[in-house]
């Protein structure tokens, strides 16, 4: 970590308000700071599994809700069967959420969804184990624009 | 496959100097503004007018001022003998300022006094001592001074905002930045190719903290301004909290002491309270439902936090002295109420509220038992309360593009549009002298 500082100018704040008069009368000084930037990088070719079989699916929301539909139901059925037959198989369960309402609810929102996919696998004998939960609520939508079929595909939990 | 692999590769610190991309404009003025004349005295007047056109900037940019063209003006008096009060009074002029700039070896000296046209007296005598070449600052910390004396509110022309951008630029997608309260003197904090959200600023201004995801999974840092020195505030491998080390929502106590923040780490959302010196949580909330968003009262008895615990987004309260009792619940109108805040002086909370299907901002006392929406958008979104109270910026989606706005309690509305990227979180300092 390198740092660079630039110089930092203080203050000196001076206020007296005169006793005997209706006069405010004041004195002051300027307060000058100094800002330092930080960049961060992160570094994408990181090694993953070795493994030839992956599974993948995503299942998808209601507004605000977090429970899966039969029809969600249906598709993990499939990974909880591939991950049934591939037992050294892990898989990341990433919640999303749609761009209505608050950033920090929306990313506690898209952690609940894909904590009811990964309550759903476990039930259904997959060791919790071999699941990884994150949430980027609505940080990564599929399609940024501002409508209810944009939104009805970010409300989503992608299964990688 | 591994979640957390990404590596933090470089961390590298310049001091940036982004050039000012962002102006006000107001959108909606007061009806009956304050009605001020400012005057250069003669001598070194380009240096005053210089200042003084910063201050007339700052009170128009309130909603609450009118300035007087000076051509329109009957006379320019030096000073309080030269004032005809009744001359004055016939151009319907409420206030008047004389001011005078004079340079020393230490710097830049700015002199001012406010005269009351009705009252016939001077109200006001300051002296602003500014470093040579800073007009911007000088001319922001004499409105402070004029405002206040005048509306009887502090000012905040000299208090600072953050806020995030983003921009398709992928290396450096995602930014956060700290300006000067009317957009200027812009200044790059943070870059990131990963998102960054929830900013905001520990009591005394010095330090921010954030969310950042650049480890690929949610994480707070606190940050100094001046020396670009951050850390993530919980260091820890999880063993044992089913794989969840999401972290989320910082919010300072009012002595800087601790943040409070959301965990994951038991499959919910829950809020604790974090000693940053003792490294110590202690958990806030318990229950099934989302809790997050939490924000200390002023006078750090009380935490306000967001909870889905009703079936829909919910303000709820919870009282540090009194932490057997269960959070009270405070929005009861609408279907969505998040993101609370109180006001500088606890009497209410500002937050997002949706009635039917709009998205707006609003106020709710104590005092009263209904909501007071104050915008009208249909996006509006992250409230924050200016220190002085009066002001609210937020953020808002204009044609898919995302910029600042504000409003005052007043009703005067102003945006802060931006040349490039989309802009959002914003975040109020503190007073900062």
């Amino acid at each position: 970590m390198h740092l660079t500082r630039s110089i930092s100018i203080l203050t000196i704040f001076i206020i007296f308000i005169a006793s005997c008069s209706s006069v405010q009368v004041t004195e002051e000084s300027v307060r000058e700071s100094s800002i330092a930037t930080v960049e961060v990088s992160t570094d994408d070719s990181y090694s993953t599994s070795n493994l030839a079989m992956s599974v993948s699916a995503t299942v998808y929301f209601d507004f605000d809700k977090f429970n899966l539909t039969s029809r969600s139901i249906q598709a993990l059925r499939g990974v909880v069967s591939t991950m049934s037959e591939n037992t050294e198989l892990t898989i990341v369960i990433e919640g999303h959420a749609d761009d209505r309402g608050t950033r920090e609810y929306n990313l506690a929102l898209g952690q609940r969804r894909a904590e009811s996919v990964a309550d759903y696998l476990e039930s259904n004998g997959i060791n919790r184990t071999r699941l990884s939960i994150i949430s980027y609520g609505e940080e990564n939508p599929v399609d940024a624009s501002s409508n209810e079929a944009a939104w009805s595909k970010n409300r989503r939990v992608e299964i990688k | 496959m591994k979640l957390y692999s990404k590596f933090l590769l470089i961390i590298l610190i310049v001091p940036i100097k982004v050039n000012a991309q962002t102006v006000i404009d107001i959108t909606q003025g007061s009806e009956d503004p304050y009605r001020l004349a400012i005057i250069a005295k003669e001598g070194n007047q380009k240096q005053t007018q210089k200042v003084l056109s910063i201050v007339s900037q700052d009170l128009k940019r309130t909603g609450e001022f009118y300035i007087f063209d000076n051509k329109l003006l009957l006379s320019l008096p030096q000073t309080e003998e030269d004032i005809e009060y009744r001359e004055w009074r016939l151009l319907n002029c409420d206030f008047i300022l004389i001011a005078d700039i004079q340079e020393t070896v230490a710097g830049i000296q700015l002199s001012y006094e406010i005269f009351d046209v009705a009252n016939k007296e001077k109200i006001r005598s300051s002296k602003v001592y500014g470093i040579t070449d800073r007009f911007r600052q000088l001319g922001h910390y004499a409105s402070d001074g004029v405002y206040e004396t005048i509306t009887g509110i502090p000012g905040i022309a000299s208090t600072r905002i953050m806020y995030v951008t983003q921009t398709s630029d992928s290396k450096n997608k995602y930014q956060l930045f700290i300006a000067d309260a009317d957009g200027l003197n812009e200044q790059l904090l943070l870059r990131s190719s990963e998102p960054i959200i929830s900013p905001v600023w520990s009591p005394d201004s010095s330090k921010v903290a954030y969310v950042s995801f650049e480890t690929g999974v949610a994480n707070v840092f606190i940050q100094e301004i001046a020396t670009g020195k951050r850390f993530s505030v919980i260091n820890k491998k999880c063993n044992d909290c089913r794989f969840n080390e999401q972290i989320s929502s910082p919010a300072w106590s009012p002595d800087g002491k601790y943040l409070s923040l959301t965990l994951y780490q038991d499959g919910n959302a829950e809020i604790y309270i974090f000693n940053i010196n003792k490294k110590l949580l202690t958990r806030m909330t318990n229950h099934y439902g989302i809790d997050t968003e939490s924000k200390w009262s002023n006078n750090g008895r009380k935490l306000l936090f967001t909870s889905g615990r009703s079936g829909s987004p919910q303000l709820y309260e919870i009282d540090l002295r009194k932490l057997n009792k269960r959070p009270k619940r405070l929005t009861f109108e609408g279907n969505y109420n998040a993101k609370g805040s109180y006001l500088p002086d606890d009497s209410g909370i500002v937050f997002v509220h949706r009635a039917t299907n709009k998205f707006q901002i609003a106020i709710k006392y104590f005092d009263d038992n209904f909501v007071i929406p104050l915008t009208e958008s249909k996006m509006d979104e992250s409230p924050s309360v200016a220190p002085n109270g009066n002001v609210i910026i937020y953020a808002i989606t204009e044609n898919n593009q995302d910029i600042l706005a504000g409003v005052t309690l007043g009703g005067v509305k102003f945006r802060l549009p931006s040349a490039s990227g989309q802009v959002r979180e914003p975040a109020w300092s503190g007073f900062l002298n």
